[in-house]
């Protein structure tokens, strides 16, 4: 719709079959009855006045100007149509709704403009800058104090953390196939050894290679074991002789 | 420069806000005719050729950079972040701005919208906060120091009086018009009926 501002809505040319000419003339005519209402191509009408003839935007009064018009047009004629004549008592509420608006929009319109105001000075007002720095603090009050104090304060802080202790990760132990060469050697000299002696001078873990070393010759047939109580001692005798 | 002005021309340095004459009167302990007269001479010092200027804004006064300095200062500084304020938003600061302090609900019922939204990214931008919460009954907004910065207002209520934005007899009455402009056409219909 090439409408610019609300009035040219109104001064619009539409050019439909029954009437050629401004939009607000067509009004009149309607108004005055020399235009018959019922002849009136209400869908032309309405698609000639609200397509948009190019890219130009809506004006968003002389839209809704035009649509509220075109509404009571339509809505006019859908009366007439159906021979609804009666004289018909004003709508009071919606006419006490309509002043209710009119009031509010005339209440409201002062603060519209001072938005507007507040824009332009926003505008006005861009270029200067402030200072920005947080809210200061008192300047630091000298320290009355031994600098050897705190110096050996600073000492304690600047001071390297001992060192982790890596002690765990270097235990050397004898590794399994050296306990299975000792094992077997002891096996080929004595035929007969007993577990409790081989690991007497071991530690937990040494002791289960032990163990381990003892089921794989078992398993390799080099040795049988056999345990006379439960939780006893494990005799482990060499299968060669 | 007398002593006067020099003294309070550092403080106005190392001030991070607008000072008010108030905070001056406290420190120097000169009376208010005596502190104008030193506020003078130092605008008088930053003049059109100098890179400050001194303002009377948000309550109290301020040196700050002259307006064309601006593009300098922000690759200093990075500018505030200043995305446009909209059409809503600008209303609605108009709205805290002469009924302050305000509840939301008030600003609600003369925009005829829900206003949560625009209230609170008012907030978030800090042009409005909390007033000074009353006894019992809602929250009230109002505006900050940094919208009178901003907007370079000199103090709360530094603005025009609203009677000057109110609209004129002929302008009502062309609202009224084009309100009741259906209407006349449904009452022409009740005529000739």
């Amino acid at each position: 719709m090439p409408a610019l501002d609300a009035s040219a809505a109104l001064t619009q040319e539409v050019e439909i079959d029954l009437f050629q000419g401004p939009f607000d003339l067509l009004l009149t005519l309607l108004l005055r009855d020399e235009v018959d209402m019922l002849e009136l191509p209400l869908a032309d009408l309405i698609e000639e006045s609200v397509t948009p003839g190019t890219d130009e935007r809506w004006e968003i009064d002389a839209a809704s100007q035009l649509i509220l018009l075109l509404a009571a047009i339509a809505d006019l004629k859908g009366r007439r149509m159906l021979g609804d004549d009666v004289e018909d008592e004003p709508d009071v509420d919606a006419l006490a709704m309509r002043d209710a608006l009119i009031a509010r929009l005339v209440a409201y319109a002062p603060f519209q403009r001072a938005a507007q105001w507040l824009a332009d000075r926003l505008r006005a007002a861009e270029g200067p800058r402030y200072r920005r720095v947080p809210p200061g603090t008192a300047a630091p009050v000298p320290v009355k104090d031994d600098p050897a104090r705190l110096r050996a304060a600073m000492d304690k802080m600047v001071e390297a953390p001992p060192a982790p202790s890596l002690d765990h990760m270097g235990v050397r132990r004898r590794p399994l196939p050296e306990l299975l060469g000792r094992l077997r050697e002891s096996i080929a000299r004595l035929r007969e050894v007993s577990f409790d002696q081989m690991v007497a001078d071991c530690d937990r873990l040494e002791e289960a290679l032990t163990l381990l070393a003892a089921l794989e010759l078992v398993r390799r047939g080099e040795a049988e074991l056999r345990q006379d109580a439960p939780f006893g001692d494990i005799i482990i005798t060499g299968t060669r002789a | 420069m007398t002593e006067l002005a020099r003294t309070i021309e550092a403080l106005l340095f190392i001030a991070p806000e607008p000072l008010e004459v108030t905070t001056i009167q406290d420190i120097t302990g000169e009376p208010p005719s005596e502190i104008a007269r030193a506020l003078e001479l130092i605008g008088q010092r930053h003049g059109d050729d100098t890179g400050l200027e001194l303002a009377e804004v948000a309550g109290g006064w301020a040196l700050r950079t002259r307006a064309d300095l601006a593009p300098a200062c922000d690759k200093l500084r990075s500018r505030p972040r200043e995305d446009r304020l909209s059409p809503a938003a600008l209303e609605t600061l108009a709205v805290v701005a002469y009924l302050e302090p305000v509840t939301r609900r008030e600003i609600g019922r003369l925009r005829g919208v829900d206003v949560d939204s625009t209230v609170s990214s008012l907030l978030d931008r800090g042009l409005i906060e909390e007033a000074d919460k009353p006894q019992s009954g809602p929250t009230t907004y109002r505006t900050t120091t940094l919208f009178l910065e901003r907007f370079g207002l000199a103090r709360r209520g530094d603005l025009p009086t609203l009677e000057r934005f109110e609209l004129t007899g002929p302008e009502a009455q062309a609202l009224r018009a084009r309100l009741q402009q259906a209407d006349l056409i449904a009452e022409a219909e009740t005529g000739d009926g």
